[in-house]
């Protein structure tokens, strides 16, 4: 049984309790969605540098792989709403429509964020295999009003190795929310990425305060390296 | 309707469906001598938020509106604790000078005399940092869709309730003299991530021009 142990990570070697079987532990990939980080999307679109939301894409598709062939289990997420913007709360609606990208209106690879959509799909570089999950979320964090929690305690998961985007929104959000439920967090810098670059550092920073108050930070470098076949 | 300036953009809401939520102002984490001291904190910088907020408890009190606290802690034998927080925090349940740290009914684990609930106010008992998961706080709130965030600290128990409550649909306001971080770069930038993106977590005033509007 492959493990995964001892990571060199800040402020203490992950995980809490020393070596853990692959088996028990999941990659999570947040919303690396066209709209997100995909050329042409809605990011894109709106004159962010792209380079930001991207910078983690080439790390977690060599991390994807490895932990592909070690057989850990890959779960992806995708923010987004039904067609017809019935899970859609109200506020989210008015604040998107204010800074000029109105969830479910039109945008440059479909409607905005919702279901189905060209601009919804995750980017070609990280897509989801056939038989890895993909949770679609209403909300920033990954667990509220999904089936993520579920899924970790039926596949017997304690431990979550996080990348995606954005580092401070869903990223964090859904790490809080882990957190909280007893889950053991690790992220991933080279991973993860922000439309703001002191955001996405702080972000991280706050992770490792008091004795890492939600968990731990690493490399995926450092996660390839603390792990055996 | 109240609408008090705010950052990204004004607040506007109903006091009858606003809830003010105090989080965690703890002994444990104000006072001096106390946990969040002897892990070498500073913690004028949680106490400088005691004064603005018991002058808007004064003030919301006044206008018979709802006030919800919260406390962090866990029980006394720690059954709802995850061994994954106990480890990073030993100290949690050891004896501190105010009693079991972060124990429920210990006199460390209750709220500040300054600040201390009266009759009629709700206290949310939290095993983690959101004050959504794992307590009754929705359905506490009932109809209430705006909520008057402050308390303690800005970037961990305050963040994640704005974070949960944001998903699940409510309006978060966030009163930047009210809420307070061991860190002052968190708490900047903390609050600039709650207004950031068109306010993609809430909004940010302070607390005068929110008294101002509810005392009219």
């Amino acid at each position: 049984m492959p493990t995964i142990g001892s990571v060199h990570a800040d402020p203490y070697p992950w995980p809490y309790d020393g070596t853990v079987p692959v088996s028990r532990t999941a990659l999570i990939c947040i919303d690396w969605q066209t709209d997100f980080c995909g050329p042409g999307g809605y990011v894109d679109a709106m004159g962010y540098d792209l380079t930001l939301t991207r910078a983690g894409l080439p790390a977690t598709a060599k991390l994807l792989q490895h932990v592909r062939d070690l057989g850990m289990l890959v779960i992806h997420t995708r923010e987004g709403h039904a067609p017809d913007l019935s899970d859609l709360p109200a506020n989210k609606r008015w604040r998107s429509a204010r800074i000029g990208a109105e969830i479910g209106g039109p945008g440059p690879c479909g409607r905005i964020l919702i279901k189905g959509e060209p601009g919804w799909e995750i980017v070609p570089e990280v897509a989801p295999e056939p038989g890895e999950v993909i949770i679609d979320k209403p909300g920033k964090g990954a667990f509220y009003a999904t089936g993520l929690d579920l899924v970790l305690r039926t596949h017997g998961i304690t431990h979550l190795i996080l990348t995606g985007i954005t580092t401070d929104v869903c990223v964090h959000t859904t790490m809080r929310e882990a957190n909280d439920r007893g889950y053991e967090c690790l992220i991933l810098s080279d991973c993860t990425g922000a439309t703001d670059p002191g955001n996405h550092a702080a972000a991280l920073h706050m992770v490792t305060m008091q004795g890492g108050v939600f968990g731990c930070v690493a490399t995926s470098d450092d996660v390839i390296a603390a792990t055996e076949a | 309707m109240p609408t008090v300036a705010a950052d990204p953009g004004p607040f506007t809401f109903d006091p009858a469906t606003t809830a003010l939520l105090v989080i965690d102002m703890q002994r444990d984490f104000l006072l001096p001598g106390g946990f969040g001291e002897s892990l070498g904190n500073d913690v004028g910088l949680l106490r400088r938020t005691i004064e603005p907020l018991a002058a808007l408890l004064t003030a919301w009190r006044a206008a018979g509106l709802t006030v919800i606290h919260t406390r962090e802690g866990h029980l006394p034998d720690l059954s709802d604790c995850p061994p994954a927080k106990l480890r990073r925090g030993p100290m949690i349940g050891q004896a501190g000078r105010f009693g079991r740290i972060l124990i429920r009914g210990e006199y460390g684990h209750d709220i500040v005399d300054e600040l201390a609930p009266v009759a009629g106010e709700a206290v949310v008992d939290k095993p983690g940092k959101g004050a959504f998961h794992g307590t009754d706080l929705q359905a506490l709130l009932g109809g209430a869709d705006r909520l008057i965030v402050t308390g303690v600290t800005t970037e961990v128990c305050v963040h994640t309730t704005v974070r949960e409550a944001n998903d699940r649909g409510y309006e978060c306001l966030v009163l930047s003299d009210c809420v307070g971080s061991y860190f002052p770069e968190f708490q900047r930038v903390g609050l600039q991530m709650i207004a950031a993106q068109g306010g993609i977590f809430g909004w940010v005033a302070e607390s005068p021009a929110l008294i101002k509007e509810i005392a009219r």
